[in-house]
């Protein structure tokens, strides 16, 4: 028994297996977690060794070169980059997306196995860090303020940070740029002198003097106690009060004699500020697999809590939220897919114009998309823009099937069979063409989940999920919507069976759906079948006419007007902006900088909600550093702006407000103002120069960056190679130091106690330890010839200048070595702005052609672009195999191996209107609209098909070809109009969004619906008019052909006689 | 005793079966699904791509008072429609067991 009369006949049952995926979908969709893509394990791994007291270059040569050679035969590596600089090697290895990393840690371990060994001595471990998504940040909280600023890190400390480790899902969580509290005792050089006394001396007598001892037990008649000397500080103060030396005419010397003690806090490297005051920032991470939007909710909840509990000046501030973004963009695309649902309803209601039928075609909808929801679960993914948008592609073709299904049932019914038969019998008329249909946008997606690399990554959910849920759309059609029909539609009115009945009825009701949409659908029909007839006879002429067009539609595309991308970049209302001073700034310098870039963009931008800042660099910043680099040259802002529905500028505009206004300051070396988010790759063209070389190749990006500069929309142009920074070096002389009973490592530590400091033990308050660290007062220590009368002592007590047994010079220390496929590189990167990757890519080759490239040195242009060319290979091949697919199932269904070409004459139609839509709507074609334009490929061949497959049946019941062709363009057309309809109203609130973050499908939208468009027309006029010069009349003459294979009817008649043998013979 | 034999399109079988009810018949043999194409006019109905649809016929032997009677309601039946059609012969029997 078929599954549509089963269906038919239990309608129960059929009913409640539906309304069971429908609860279970529902129930899936609770359980969902919202993110804003689907987890991807980015396939980087690190390398970190250290060898102390190598430079940049000893390190490359000894460490990187030999890690690089052994891990370089890794399976599935892609790109090997790394870094020397002095002390560190760090190699980074990137892998194909979609690898398991486990695997891979486990390999590039063993490999690290075998070359440890020949590592120089002294070199660590190396250590692999795998990086993880859940690394990366998801809120930062910026905390100002003003009488608590020095107490600020314990009160976040004891109030924040422990309070907030207790949310379920919550990460690392960790400060940036608290003020930590340090002691310091800041010695007078003279003074001391004075007394013959050194830091180490002070230092020591801090020490001795600063501890809490167990002294053993003392037992007391029948007692026991424990005896204690508890010396420790209590407060800072008394730090003043201890002894250094007695005089030998018995004079105490205390600390306070030749000291200050300082209770403050550490000297600042790194400085914080947010709007312009004082704040640090708190950075809130996740756990691996927690869920973003979650913790962030739970993170807020907390937060509001906290802040009461807080001193009145400390306030909390949301410099950003990731979940923010992920929940607009969530809510953003399921807005959409109800407009899209709507759409395709009102188009449903007006093509079929009756109620009950819409009903059941729209049912299809909702119990098609859950199914999604259920795979989603059961995938262990989640509710991200990818399946939301795989929801919105499929919506407009779940309907396809009912159509088909319900209208084969209609016609039935309106010739008088019940609905019950109708059901049963239309289904089993039509089920077998549905299937195909299906099978063709099977052919479509399934190969996106085959997809290679971060495309793959991206695209492997949409493909399963569109393939799923138009499975599901044509169960349901062959199954429930049978079932409702039978029990929801009408059989026709008895009374109104003779034809005379009918158009008395209809006259009596003047506005009804038969007097005014089904009208002018009739004069439709008939005009359209004209136009047809009309084309048919001038076949050379229309062809003609549409090759022009199609010619007329590649000239932007060879032209270069069409640009291209590699992904949407979207307006998140933030900005990142990296400044760069003349190295060796101070970072007092810098910080003004800062202020004044503040100012302007408070002035510039009245957009603005918040600016967190910070010059500087944090010697022990914690895992936070990895996000941001900041040297004391270095500023790095965060901007955010109000959402982007309360404002009219754009964040792209704002930014190249900012550029201007950076430009203009002349301290300023470089900037970058990016605006990156969600994490989707940023949008670059880098040109990498290989060579061995650094002068040639540092002057080679110098003259990059000058020409690059004068391209129209390059902007943010950096050089990865810093400049040499200057040093200061001391330069021992050795023999002298040995003379005086010193040597190189004692002179060191001694000259690092007086500039550095001596750490002299802590401070404890509170279970709390601060240290104290014991050193010379500032004007010993801030310029070269301060520094050389700088006091040492000998073994022997003599004191001696720093300037007698060593140098001071300056010099310029190397930069850090990068290189790449185990070569040095350099890489000069540009950010387009107004103009698009694909054309600054040209212009950049232009540039680099028209230079003289030096010896041994080899340039190549990366970078986005790189991976933008590697993404559009994989689509062209994608395309081809689909294509390739959807031949196949064409070919299997009509049995032909020619009429499936008929059909696939409209995708180049469909690329022109692609064309031409990105031309209207200046868009660039990106990663997103390259999918779009795969996509179309079913879409269109799936309108093709139905009317080839009608030409063809018209024919086989005996119309002479060019009467099929028109006979199938008039009937077809309704349906074929529907499904276009269905398809572009679908995807129009998509291209039409402009919530937070649809940048991203707005291209794909603008692709659908300018291919179908185009391909509509042409699949209308052009496919019927191919189909005619393809085919010979009488070619489908089954009985001509029947007739020459059995001609014994034709043979002439046999004689009487001859008839009746047998008959005589018996 | 006289054979009618009803050919009709598969949209019709409930009420051939409620036809036979009303009229008392209760024996009958039956073909689901059998091809056929009309003498005069209508769609041929032969189950392949170009024509999807299929008939179903049914015999029955039913006293010769009967036919009539049948053949009443088949004629009642076929004006409803325009596409189902239903066909009604009859013959006689000359012997059964």
């Amino acid at each position: 028994m078929s599954i549509y009369k089963t269906a038919v006949n239990k309608p129960i049952t059929t009913l409640l297996i539906f309304v069971a995926v429908i609860v279970l979908g529902i129930f899936a969709m609770t359980r969902l977690p919202i993110d804003q893509l689907p987890e991807i394990d980015p396939p980087y791994i690190s390398v970190m060794t250290t060898y102390p007291g190598a430079n940049g270059s000893e390190i490359e040569t000894n460490v990187t070169k030999m890690i690089e050679n052994t891990l370089n035969s890794t399976d599935g590596l892609k790109e090997i980059t790394s870094t020397s600089k002095d002390n560190i090697s760090v190699v980074m290895l990137e892998f194909q997306w979609g690898m398991n990393l486990d695997e891979v840690v486990g390999d590039i371990r063993s490999y690290l196995d075998m070359v440890y060994d020949n590592l120089p001595d002294g070199c660590s471990r190396p250590i692999v860090f795998k990086f993880n998504s859940s690394s990366m940040p998801i809120m930062q909280y910026a905390i100002t303020a003003d009488e608590s600023y020095s107490g600020l890190e314990r009160i976040l400390e004891d109030n924040v940070i422990n309070v907030l480790n207790r949310v379920d899902g919550i990460g690392n969580l960790s400060l940036s740029g608290a003020p930590e509290r340090y002691v310091y005792v800041d010695l007078d050089q003279n003074k001391a002198d004075a007394y013959n006394l050194s830091v180490e001396a002070v230092g020591q007598a801090i020490q001795v003097n600063n501890l809490n001892l167990a002294s053993g037990t003392v037992k007391m008649g029948k007692e026991s106690y424990q005896l204690r000397v508890e010396g420790e500080f209590v407060e800072s103060s008394e730090i003043n009060d201890i002894v250094v030396m007695t005089t030998p005419d018995g004079k105490q010397v205390f600390i306070k004699d030749i000291a200050t003690v300082r209770d403050t806090i550490k000297d600042f490297s790194l400085e914080e500020k947010i709007n312009g005051k004082d704040g640090v920032r708190l950075i809130v991470m996740k756990q691996s697999g927690g869920n973003t939007v979650q913790v962030a909710s739970d993170v807020r909840k907390e937060m509001e809590k906290i802040q009461k509990t807080l001193p009145p000046d400390i306030q909390i501030q949301m410099i950003y939220d990731s979940s923010e973004s992920i929940r607009d963009s969530i809510f953003g695309l399921g807005e959409t897919i109800l407009y899209a649902l709507l759409f395709v309803v009102l188009v449903v209601l007006f093509f079929m114009g009756k109620w009950r039928a819409t009903l059941i075609i729209a049912l299809t909808i909702p119990i098609s998309l859950i199914v999604a929801f259920i795979y989603l679960l059961m995938i262990g993914s989640s509710l991200n823009i990818i399946s939301l948008a795989s929801l919105t592609v499929a919506i407009g073709m779940v309907v396809d099937d009912a159509i088909v299904v319900l209208e084969n049932i209609d016609k039935h019914i309106e010739r008088g069979a019940s609905p019950r038969e109708a059901a049963i019998y239309a289904t089993n008329e039509v089920w077998v063409a549905v299937i195909a249909t299906t099978l063709v946008i099977v052919a479509v997606f399934v190969p996106l989940t085959m997809l290679p690399g971060m495309a793959g990554i991206m695209f492997k959910e949409l493909g399963w999920i569109v393939t799923i849920t138009v499975v599901t759309s044509t169960v349901v059609a062959i199954s429930l919507t049978p079932m409702l029909s039978s029990k929801l539609l009408k059989a026709r009115n008895p009374n109104l069976l003779s034809e005379k009945a009918k158009k008395r009825a209809e006259k009596n009701r003047r506005f009804t759906y038969q007097n005014t949409v089904v009208r002018m659908l009739d004069k439709l029909d008939a005009w359209y079948a004209k136009v047809l007839r009309y084309c048919l006879r001038h076949k050379a002429v229309t062809l003609l006419v549409a090759a022009l067009l199609f010619g007329a539609s590649l000239i932007p595309v060879f032209t270069g007007m069409i640009g291209t991308n590699f992904m949407p970049q979207s307006d998140d209302g933030r900005m990142n902006i990296t400044i760069e001073l003349e190295n060796g700034t101070r970072v007092e310098e810098t910080v003004k900088t800062a202020r004044r870039v503040e100012e302007a963009i408070m002035r510039l931008v009245p957009e603005t909600e918040l600016i967190s800042s910070s010059a500087g660099s944090n010697d022990d910043a914690g895992i936070s550093a990895l996000f941001s680099s900041t040297t004391n040259n270095k500023i790095s802002m965060t901007v955010r702006t109000n959402k982007k529905s309360e404002r009219e500028r754009s964040i792209f505009e704002i930014s190249e407000v900012i550029r201007g206004e950076l430009e203009k300051m002349p301290e300023i070396i470089t900037y970058m103002v990016t605006n990156q988010s969600g994490g989707m790759g940023s949008n670059d063209v880098s040109v990498e120069i290989f060579g061995y070389d650094f002068d040639k190749t540092n002057a080679l990006a110098e003259d990059y960056s000058k020409r690059f500069a004068e391209i129209k929309g390059a902007r943010d142009i950096s050089i990865s190679r810093d400049k040499d920074r200057s040093e200061l070096q001391i330069v021992f002389d050795k023999e002298k130091i040995s003379k005086l009973g010193l040597n190189q490592a004692t002179v060191s530590t001694y000259v690092r106690n007086r500039i550095n400091g001596m750490a002299a033990g802590y401070l404890r308050e509170d279970g709390n330890e601060y240290d104290i660290v014991v050193r010379l007062e500032e004007e010993s220590r801030n310029s070269i010839s301060a520094l050389e009368e700088i006091t040492l002592m000998t073994p022997q007590g003599k004191k001696i200048k720093l300037k007698e047994v060593a140098e001071i010079q300056e010099y310029w220390g190397p930069p850090d070595i990068e290189r790449k496929r185990r070569e040095r590189v350099v890489t000069v990167s540009v950010t387009p702005v107004n103009t698009s990757l694909g054309e600054l890519a040209t212009e950049i080759q232009k540039e680099i052609d028209k230079t003289e490239i030096p010896q041994g040195v080899l340039v190549n242009v990366g970078g986005s672009y790189e991976d933008q060319q590697e993404m559009f290979g994989d689509m062209a091949m994608l395309l081809i195999l689909i294509v390739m697919l959807v031949y196949i199932v064409m070919a299997a269904q009509f049995e032909s191996f020619s009429k499936p070409f008929i059909i696939m004459m409209s995708l180049p139609f469909a690329f022109m209107g692609v064309i031409i839509a990105l031309l209207i709507t200046g868009t660039a074609l990106d990663m997103i609209g390259a999918l779009g334009a795969i996509l179309l490929v079913g879409i269109v061949v799936k309108n093709g098909i139905v009317l080839v497959d009608y030409i063809n049946l018209m024919r086989d019941r005996g119309h002479s070809l060019y009467e099929a062709i028109a006979l199938s363009g008039q009937s077809r057309l309704r349906p074929v109009l529907m499904t276009a309809a269905t398809t572009i109203l679908g995807m129009l609130p998509m291209a039409l969004s402009t919530s937070q973050g649809s940048e991203m499908w707005v291209p794909m939208g603008i692709v659908v619906i300018g291919g179908l468009l185009t391909s509509t027309v042409v699949t209308l006029i052009v496919v019927p008019v191919f189909y005619g010069v393809m085919s010979r009349s009488g070619e489908r003459d089954k009985a001509g052909k029947v007739q020459r294979k059995f001609f014994f009817m034709d043979m002439p008649d046999v004689p009487n006689e001859e008839l009746r043998v047998g008959e005589t013979e018996n | 005793m006289k054979a009618v034999f009803l050919a009709f399109s598969q949209t019709n079988t409930e009420r051939i079966e409620y036809m036979l009810d009303r009229l008392g018949i209760r024996g009958f043999t039956y073909w689901e699904n059998v091809q056929g194409v009309g003498t005069v006019k209508g769609e041929p109905h032969r189950g392949t791509h170009t024509w999807p649809e299929m008939n179903s016929a049914m015999i029955t032997m039913v006293d010769d008072a009967k036919v009539p009677e049948i053949l009443q309601a088949v004629k009642k039946l076929s004006i409803r429609g325009d596409g189902v059609g239903v066909r009604a012969f009859v013959w006689t029997v000359e012997e059964s067991v």
